[in-house]
């Protein structure tokens, strides 16, 4: 019997260093906090390319209301307000309570004349409370009108005006969230042109003819996406841009 | 008849008149009079029209000037400036050309000996004088530099010019160790700025300095410019003068040019400067016989450039702007508002004055003053004519600082004027309004405030009409205006965080957390259908305890006659009967006897081997129980497989 050589033992051992030593930037990488508090003091020297970029890294580890409200301010400092008006969107949409992105992008519109994006009326519903809440209440409330409607005769209880009264109250609420539900749904599509005078494009083409050009920060809203385009309604016009050009206040819906 | 009036080239007034079938004295006299009044009408039109015709005095100027003559052979120089250079040091590859620069199609890179390092530089074009002529002289500067020691030749290369090509020749430069006296060490155009960390919008001075050679002899510069991307130059503020400037211990005499730099773009920028250096020759003079004649000296252009100047440019800072910002950025301080007279009537117009030092470096050609405020109770016209002044020196005594502010420094670079026309609306105005203004500190990086503070008045009521009223209620409509939305500061924390922008109902858990409370909907609803159930039918109830509680007593008994344990055996087959039966009655199981079990026992033939088994269990365990001499019950271990038989039929029943 022959005796196995040592090497895949050392192997393994290379191998389970090589994966410590891998794995140990991933647990060293800055928090969003520590990205946050690097994004202010470069923000605070004047460095805005800089700091854009920590508060960027910052919301995408985790996204949150005052680093998106910063990086809306550093790229408006850079002169990027299609990327400033899109990220002050994005804190109002996590924090529609915040004066600061609502101020903010009033000054944005009145100083780059745009428009703001035209809501139904469901959806203006829909910002008076975090995007969150609305499924949330939907949810909670549907189940405890279900609840108080149901479990008196369960438990051989018997029905109390305060069961009924809950119940009705649940289902208020619920008929209530439900086109808040149905505008953050709707709102979720909605988008900022990027770069200045983007063009809106006739199909999805490179080559195809431009009918329009649109302005950085202009809204439209998605419609469906082909390849590398997605179909767009602008405030008066339908076309096509690249999806790169528009940035989405939900990047991860399509 | 006919009456003509004409004109002859010369402009003179003619008179014909000729008279049809030789007329009569009356109509003679009537004849002269139309002509006299005719010629009469016609006098001043004649004196205007004899006048000699003035000529456009700029037309008279442009022909006045030489003509732009365009040679008709095109030649080209090229030659290294120095021609000798130490290693490392800089010289430049100057190609002129008698031709227009839009005509040259100079090539983007020039190919060069190995060893040196070829750049494109400045290039420009200017017209000089030649003989009675304009003649278009064309200058591109390509920057040369070598490391190492060595005679570098530029080959020759072709040049189309107006579609012709031309031959530049070859030029040689020298890289040696030391570089012989003979030699005249390039001139140098130094571009100077008072700062290379600037913001966008910042004017500051930008200095060309043109450094003379040793012994005082000066050149001048001729279309001086500033080359580059991302800037203003504002050439109203252009200076330029001789002065001495120190230089490697020495004083000499330099050609300085000044020119406002604005930057507009923010990043890094470069920025060049360039000119055309002017020197004159001398001829020798030339004897005529009877005189001397000393010939106007020949002047000679070279295009010289400076190194070029990165500046780091950054925006201002939209964080903590003040109100009435135009753009000023510097130091600046303001004086004492200047009102023409205190007492007023209403609908008189009065005249505030207001004067800006400049304590920075900035230029104040490019302050733009504040827009007039908006107040309820006066109207404001901000007067187009502001008078900027730049004074040297300490501040005029017409711009005496504030009191309690510290003195003047000798920084002071300038004093500029504003005025506004008041017009008070009504008599309850007690002072003027103030003016918003402020600028930007880039020494402290900092919006600094100098908003011009209110000048107390006497209003009276005036002999001021009816729609002063409505002015005065327009104002007031004006000047509540809808609050101006401004940047805001920066959040100090992070605020409200989500682990996702997505809304909860677009992921992939939300309807399984949703369906969570439905499932226990469900499983609640289900467990009071059948507990309901069960209370319909008690006898499916007894009966499941039933088998549960005979499959508990089989157990026993098992375990009892494993152990040889017979009264224990004898008892837990006694109970395993009795539950067995129990739910048929139903009754308790105690209170069964073996009688009560017989009959429910299937039928087994005339032996009735079932029915005995029973008997015996019931009796033997009645004995134990009740008789003071009970038997052995140890037989009874012996009828395990029949009471097991007897037990599976009972249980089936169940």
């Amino acid at each position: 019997m022959t005796r196995r050589p040592a090497f895949p033992r050392r192997a393994r051992f290379v191998l389970l260093l090589a994966g410590l030593l891998a794995g140990w930037p991933l647990r060293a990488a800055p928090s969003p906090e520590a990205l946050f508090q690097a994004g202010v003091r470069a923000y605070r020297a004047a460095d805005y390319a800089r700091a854009a970029e920590a508060f960027r890294q910052s919301a995408a580890r985790q996204p949150a209301a005052g680093t998106l409200l910063n990086l809306g301010n550093a790229e408006w400092q850079r002169r990027q307000t299609g990327a400033a008006i899109l990220a002050w969107e994005q804190a109002q949409w996590l924090h529609p309570f915040d004066p600061a992105a609502r101020q903010n992008l009033r000054y944005a519109r009145k100083a780059a004349r745009l428009e703001a994006p035209e809501l139904a009326w469901y959806e203006v519903i829909s910002t008076w409370l975090p995007v969150a809440w609305w499924a949330w209440l939907a949810g909670g409330s549907f189940w405890m009108a279900i609840s108080a409607a149901m479990l008196p005769g369960v438990f051989r209880r018997r029905k109390a005006t305060w069961h009924q009264a809950v119940a009705a109250f649940g289902f208020m609420v619920f008929l209530l969230c439900v086109p808040a539900y149905i505008g953050v749904q709707t709102r979720s599509r909605l988008g900022f042109i990027l770069p200045p005078n983007t063009p809106l494009r006739l199909t999805p083409t490179h080559e195809a003819q431009t009918v329009t050009r649109l302005a950085a920060g202009e809204p439209a809203r998605c419609l469906r996406t082909r390849g590398r385009f997605v179909l767009v309604r602008a405030s008066r016009t339908l076309g096509w841009v690249e999806r790169a050009q528009l940035g989405r206040i939900c990047p991860a819906s399509d | 008849m006919t009456a003509r009036l004409l004109f002859s080239p010369d402009m003179k007034l003619k008179r014909q008149v000729r008279l049809p079938g030789g007329g009569g004295e009356r109509g003679r006299k009537m004849l002269s009079l139309l002509a006299g009044g005719l010629i009469a009408a016609a006098a001043p039109l004649a004196a205007q029209t004899n006048a000699a015709p003035s000529r456009d005095p700029l037309m008279s100027l442009m022909l006045s000037q030489p003509r732009l003559e365009i040679p008709a052979l095109t030649t080209a120089t090229a030659e290294f400036d120095p021609p000798v250079v130490r290693p490392g040091e800089p010289s430049f590859l100057r190609v002129t050309f008698n031709a227009l620069e839009d005509s040259v199609e100079w090539p983007a890179t020039i190919a060069g000996p190995p060893g040196l390092e070829l750049r494109p530089g400045a290039h420009g074009q200017m017209l000089k004088v030649s003989g009675v002529n304009f003649e278009p002289y064309t200058a591109f500067n390509t920057r040369a530099q070598a490391a190492r020691p060595g005679a570098f030749v530029v080959p020759e290369f072709v040049v189309r010019i107006n579609g012709q090509p031309v031959t530049v020749p070859s030029a040689r430069l020298e890289v040696a160790a030391t570089v012989p006296a003979s030699v005249p060490p390039r001139l140098p155009l130094t571009l100077e700025l008072p700062r290379t960390n600037l913001f966008v919008g910042q004017a500051v001075m930008a200095r060309m300095v043109l450094a003379g050679r040793p012994g005082n002899a000066i050149h001048g510069l001729a279309q001086p410019q500033l080359t580059g991307p991302g800037f203003l130059v504002d050439g109203t503020t252009s200076r330029q003068r001789v002065e001495a400037v120190t230089q490697n211990g020495g004083s000499v005499l330099s050609f300085i040019y000044e020119t406002t730099f604005i930057p507009l773009t923010a990043g890094r920028l470069t920025v060049q400067a360039q000119g055309f250096m002017a020197s004159s020759r001398l001829s020798p003079p030339a004897a005529s016989p009877g005189a001397t004649v000393i010939p106007p000296p020949i002047v000679q252009y070279t295009l010289i450039e400076s190194d070029p100047l990165e500046l780091n440019v950054r925006p201002l800072p939209r964080e903590g702007e003040l109100p009435g910002f135009t753009g000023a950025i510097g130091h600046f301080r303001i004086g004492p508002p200047q009102l023409g007279t205190n007492a007023l009537r209403v609908g008189e117009p009065v005249n505030l004055t207001v004067t800006l030092t400049n304590y920075g470096d900035a230029p104040l050609a490019r302050v733009t003053p504040p827009p007039p405020p908006q107040t309820r109770d006066w109207q404001v016209f901000a007067t187009a004519d502001f008078a900027p002044v730049q004074p040297i020196g300490p501040p005029p005594p017409s711009a005496p600082p504030h009191a309690g502010a510290p003195p003047p420094s000798p920084e002071l670079h300038g004093v500029l004027t504003f005025s506004y026309i008041l017009i008070p609306l009504t008599e309850t105005a007690t002072a003027t309004p103030p003016i918003p203004f402020s600028y930007y500190d880039p020494r402290r990086g900092a919006y600094a405030d100098l908003t011009i503070p209110g000048v107390p008045v006497k209003v009276k009521v005036g002999a001021a009409p009816g729609d002063y009223a409505s002015l005065a209620r327009a104002a007031a409509t004006e000047a509540d205006p809808e609050k101006a939305p401004e940047l805001s500061r920066l959040a100090d924390a992070r605020g409200r965080t989500a682990s996702s922008l997505t809304p909860p109902q677009q992921r992939a858990w939300f309807p399984l957390v949703q369906l969570a409370p439905a499932a226990a909907f469900l499983g609640i609803w289900a467990w009071d259908r059948r507990r309901r159930y069960q209370e319909a039918h008690p006898d499916v109830v007894r009966r499941r305890r039933a088998r549960r509680a005979l499959r508990r007593q089989r157990r026993l008994l098992r375990r009892a006659a494993r152990a040889a344990d017979a009264p224990r055996f004898a008892a837990a087959a006694v109970n395993a009967l009795r539950t067995a039966c129990a739910p048929h009655y139903p009754a308790e199981p105690r209170a069964l006897v073996g009688g009560d079990v017989l009959p429910l026992l299937p039928a087994t033939g005339p032996s009735d081997r079932a029915g005995e088994v029973v008997r015996r269990f019931f009796a033997a365990t009645d004995a134990a129980r009740f008789s003071p001499n009970p038997a052995s019950v140890a037989e009874l271990l012996s009828l395990q497989p029949e009471l097991e038989q007897v037990l599976a039929a009972l249980e089936e029943k169940l």
